[in-house]
């Protein structure tokens, strides 16, 4: 039994035209299904499987929620009632609730996001197949990201009032999910607060990202790049296409990473991550970062935060 | 696409952001935190520039003829409020000349001074001016 990566993300968009010029011409998503509700469903070139991101039309931004795939269907039978056990209400929603998906289920994080757990999504492959495949398709548009890797989310944090969603929800990932912790940074008077932790499911340094703040909120959604090249040809890829940039090209001390921060059309933070950072295993000594040193745990080279970064999310 | 371009033929019109005195022309084709960010000018919180955030909350003094805005997220921006000319700049284009307070603050409405902590930093004590403290400006 065994959560095996993270298999989708539902974001809400203002403007339905402009968040699929984003994700198909900067990010270089395909469409691969509209619904009778006019959802949009798109898949990187890398990606196997129908989808990974699903743009809502709304009044506000913000993510609706998160999914991962489990390894087997009956797997979400164990994990229903490991979730229930935990003290968390779980809704099975039916085979064909979403499109090209199996049962799923939904239930919230003790942060208050929700989440989904699916076993079973339509194969339609990658963009060169499983066979003989070459390692790049021809005719990608913008940074031809190759998958969704991870998300972070935003979880009230306010120690003197005994809130810390990020130590629950991480709690929760772990002891119920059987993720891992990688890395994590404490604060405090005693450095006691976990107040962000980085949690992997498979070996890339996170699959998931809990850090703390005032209000719960999708903080980014980053989708995977090879190299360095392919991080610095994204960001030009932004300038020409006119994307507001958050942080330019740098380095992550945290997970080691290549990154760049930038904005859908909506407001959504995206990441474009470079690099595997290096390989996490469960039994890895877990990385952590104190309070006076989170500016180079998150930016290497600056060594500082950025305003809009820590402070900015929808 | 919003973005400046050298050579644009968008008329540009005069921007007033009275909380500083700070004065910048934007053009027609620019929303308002556009034409202020790519000047390397300051006075309006700068973040998302999608609407989403909501960050870059002005109000906007005089009439609605001129200026346009796109769609901004209700959880910001209400119906009253848009009515009353509060809008997000990163969603606001000048169509005449525009003369603006700043109401969104990076830490309004959600950060508590001095409790808690936001990605790892502290909350900071100092606290921001409230909304009154604004009007009166």
């Amino acid at each position: 039994m065994s959560v095996l990566r993270i298999g989708h993300i539902n974001l809400r968009v203002l403007d339905m035209d402009e968040a699929l010029n984003h994700y198909e011409n900067v990010l270089g998503m395909s469409r691969t299904h509209e619904d009778d509700d006019g959802n949009v469903y798109l898949k990187a070139w890398d990606e196997w499987d129908k989808y990974s991101v699903i743009l809502s039309k709304s009044y506000k931004a913000g993510m609706n929620h998160i999914a991962y795939k489990v390894r087997s269907d009956e797997d979400l039978d164990t994990y229903k009632q490991k979730i229930t056990d935990y003290g968390i209400e779980v809704e099975e929603l039916p085979e064909g609730t979403m499109p090209a998906v199996g049962r799923l289920l939904k239930f919230n994080l003790p942060s208050g996001h929700e989440m989904r757990l699916y076993a079973e999504k339509e194969f339609v492959g990658t963009a060169v197949g499983s066979t003989n495949p070459d390692p790049w398709p021809d005719g990608l548009n913008g940074a031809g990201v190759h998958w969704l890797d991870h998300a972070l989310l935003m979880c009230e944090l306010n120690p003197e009032e005994g809130i810390n969603k990020v130590a629950e929800s991480t709690n929760f990932m772990i002891d119920v999910l059987g993720f891992y912790l990688v890395e994590q940074v404490v604060v405090g008077p005693d450095g006691d607060i976990q107040a962000a932790t980085w949690l992997s499911c498979t070996n890339t340094p996170h699959d998931i990202a809990f850090v703390g703040g005032p209000v719960q909120g999708l903080h980014h959604c980053a989708f995977f790049l090879d190299s360095w090249d392919d991080v610095l040809k994204a960001a030009d890829v932004m300038s020409k296409k006119r994307v507001k940039i958050d942080v330019t090209p740098q380095r992550h001390g945290i997970t080691r990473g290549y990154t760049i921060y930038f904005f859908d059309p909506s407001g959504n933070r995206n990441e474009t991550f470079g690099g595997l950072g290096y390989l996490a295993q469960p039994d890895r000594p877990v990385t952590t970062w104190t309070e006076d040193q989170l500016g180079a745990g998150i930016f290497y080279h600056t060594r500082e935060l950025v305003e809009s970064f820590t402070s900015v999310y929808t | 696409m919003n973005g400046f371009r050298l050579g644009s033929s968008a008329k540009r019109r005069r921007v007033t952001i009275l909380d500083t005195g700070q004065r910048y022309m934007c053009g027609e084709d620019q929303h308002l935190l556009k034409g202020m960010t790519t000047l390397g000018k300051r006075g309006i919180p700068s973040g998302c520039h999608g609407g989403g955030c909501g960050v870059c909350k002005v109000r906007i003094l005089g009439p609605k003829s001129n200026y346009r805005t796109l769609s901004m997220s209700r959880a910001h921006i209400t119906e009253e409020e848009e009515s009353e000319g509060i809008v997000l700049a990163c969603r606001t284009y000048p169509l005449g000349e525009i003369e603006l307070k700043v109401l969104g603050k990076i830490r309004k409405n959600v950060l508590k001074p001095g409790r808690g902590y936001v990605f790892g930093k502290p909350i900071p004590t100092t606290r921001d001016k409230t909304d009154e403290e604004r009007e009166k400006i």
